[in-house]
């Protein structure tokens, strides 16, 4: 069985700090993670290569070279092999152009099932994964909670999703790509200590335009259907404060308050 | 004139239904022609709102390919200025395989929408909410959103005659999903049907069960933030914040939050904010009514013992709200 899985490393926007002078977001000091849903998703199928005999686990992903550090560390962690799509001409790309690059890299490939996560951290579209579902025609499903492990076998997967009313299990045809929603219990496995320094460069397939062979009106900004017209920082609106100490006479202050504006139940 | 689609999520009919004010707002002045696609919503929430409902005939809703299909359809007959979708998990499922049936952009969970200089810009928070990007569409029509549940309301219209459209899709289904059961969660109150909200943060990471006793006390309903929800300290459907609830409590008291922009995208419209922060320059404090400067597990023992000590004494005010 042959999983891939979507890997995109973004920054760690929790690490953003903001500079209230200047009004501006500092990024210096900020690092590059995987993205914590992909993260999920691919802590799966590592899970599922555990326990099924002739699992190969495949990341694919668009990204500057700067990310090969990251693929070097997935492949430390029982990735089989990663792909990274990479060109300048692509730089700038939204999320239409985006899944159709990395869809035309999976279409020529064999797979049974394509992991991901359902959103990004850092755009948040939640986009890539069905639009590389619909370039691809297959079945998908976002916000998966559950997997059934011996379903992904034999198929059709059975999958648990999480809605704001319901949780709905579905079986989806084989192949078909499957959408995680981010779980703090499902972990990337650790690196053992004799692959730290382990060469694996070797396991990571650089694909650039030539490959591809997208014309250059088609990719990049250019070719994108939405662009970003400006950013704004949110500014606070500030209000007139009282600070009080955590003291008696503070507590006081927040109890007649509570009580002067209706706040105590009866 | 200009005509739009609405995608009626069944399970979140009323931020169906508010994505006409976003249309609106869209379009200033002109007239619209306003199209609901019903996607098996029991109860018609459209009916007499709605100009038109399109009622897709042996579609199932979660065949994601053929409802696509079925909007591109739709788009080749109507001519759509504008198709928008609740930013719900079905809708933000749905939008980027229509969009990309279509050949159009998509922009994803809009807050906002302005106009400038004759071009729409729909925001649209980024950086995990830490700012917002002002978004146009570009090439050719329909223009296509999810918009975030909460953020737009729609406040009522001249009532519609509307017109009821039975239609079997051009194309079979092919979705290769099928629905094998449904599991309704457990019915809990709604975090954004409180007036009073509890809510913790990172600060009171390891004294989050504390939280209920002052949430009782008040009458409110306990709430939190991204961190503590991640961190599985909380559970997601009582997250405020960007990737969580969008809340609008007439109080909010804010315990152990730093206030990420992220966080504040929640608050929509909190009519008084009480904040308990060590760090009183944090960013929550700048937009509270009270800051204590403190420790917020401690905070919440005294101010118990406080209206605790209020009740035994009869305070004569305690006895009911004022207004």
């Amino acid at each position: 069985m042959r999983i891939l899985c979507l890997a995109k490393p973004v920054p760690d926007v929790d690490g953003f700090q903001y500079d209230y002078e200047t009004n501006t977001l500092v990024r210096e000091n900020v690092h590059m993670i995987l993205n914590p849903e992909d993260a999920t998703a691919l802590a799966v199928a590592l899970d599922v290569k555990r326990l099924v005999p002739g699992t190969r686990v495949e990341t694919i992903t668009m990204a500057p070279e700067s990310a090969v550090p990251h693929l070097e560390d997935l492949i430390r962690r029982g990735v089989d092999r990663a792909i990274l799509i990479s060109d300048p001409c692509y730089a700038g790309s939204d999320t239409f152009v985006t899944s159709r690059i990395l869809s035309r890299c999976i279409e020529d490939r064999s797979y049974d099932w394509i992991f991901g996560g359902s959103h990004s951290l850092d755009g948040g579209t939640a986009h890539v994964p069905g639009q590389v579902a619909q370039c691809l025609d297959l079945p998908q499903m976002s916000n998966i909670i559950e997997v059934d492990r011996d379903s992904l076998t034999g198929g059709p997967a059975v999958v648990e999703v999480d809605t704001e009313e319901a949780v709905l299990r579905f079986e989806m045809d084989r192949p078909a790509l499957l959408g995680f929603q981010y779980s703090t219990t499902r972990k990337l496995p650790y690196i053992r200590y004799e692959d730290i320094d382990r060469d694996v460069r070797g396991r990571i397939r650089m694909v650039d335009n030539s490959e591809l062979g997208f014309d250059r009106s088609e990719v990049g900004l250019q070719a994108s259907l939405t662009r970003v017209a400006k950013i704004e920082v949110k500014t606070l609106h500030r209000k007139d404060t009282l600070v009080v100490g955590n003291d008696d006479e503070g507590i006081e202050a927040v109890y007649q308050i509570l009580k002067r504006r209706g706040f105590l139940a009866s | 004139m200009k005509r739009i689609l609405l995608v009626i999520d069944p399970d979140a009919t009323k931020a169906s239904i508010d994505l006409l004010e976003a249309a609106r707002r869209m379009y200033a002045s002109e007239e619209l022609e306003s199209y609901g696609l019903r996607l098996g919503a029991p109860n018609d929430p459209a009916f007499g709102i709605l100009d038109r409902v399109i009622d897709p005939e042996g579609l199932h809703r979660f065949d994601l390919a053929g409802v696509a299909d079925f909007i591109a359809e739709l788009h080749r007959e109507f001519e759509f200025s504008a198709v928008l979708y609740p930013a719900t998990v079905y809708g933000r499922m749905l939008a980027p395989r229509a969009a990309m049936r279509l050949h159009v952009g998509l922009i994803a969970d809009v807050v906002d929408v302005r106009r400038r200089d004759g071009r729409i810009e729909m925001m649209r928070p980024a950086f995990g909410g830490k700012m917002m990007a002002g978004v146009v569409h570009r090439g050719p029509n329909p223009v296509m959103m999810s918009v975030r549940p909460d953020t737009f309301h729609f406040g009522g219209g001249p009532a519609e005659n509307t017109v009821v459209t039975r239609r079997a899709p051009a194309t079979p289904g092919h979705s290769g999903v099928r629905l094998l059961e449904r599991r309704p969660k457990p019915v809990s109150r709604d975090i954004r049907d409180s007036d009073i909200l509890v809510s913790g943060g990172g600060g009171v990471r390891r004294r989050f069960g504390m939280l209920g006793q002052l949430a009782d006390a008040l009458g409110g309903m306990v709430a939190a933030s991204r961190r503590l929800v991640d961190r599985g300290v909380a559970p997601r459907h009582i997250q405020v914040g960007q990737s969580g609830r969008t809340v609008s409590p007439r109080l909010y008291v804010a315990l152990g939050i730093s206030g990420s922009i992220q966080h504040v995208a929640g608050l929509k419209n909190a009519e008084y904010v009480i904040s308990v922060n060590p760090d009183r320059h944090a960013p929550i404090c700048s937009l509270s009514d009270v800051v204590v400067e403190g420790d917020a597990g401690e905070f919440i023992r005294r101010i118990l013992e406080r209206i605790a000590a209020g009740r035994s004494d009869g305070d004569p005010e305690c006895e009911g709200r004022e207004p």
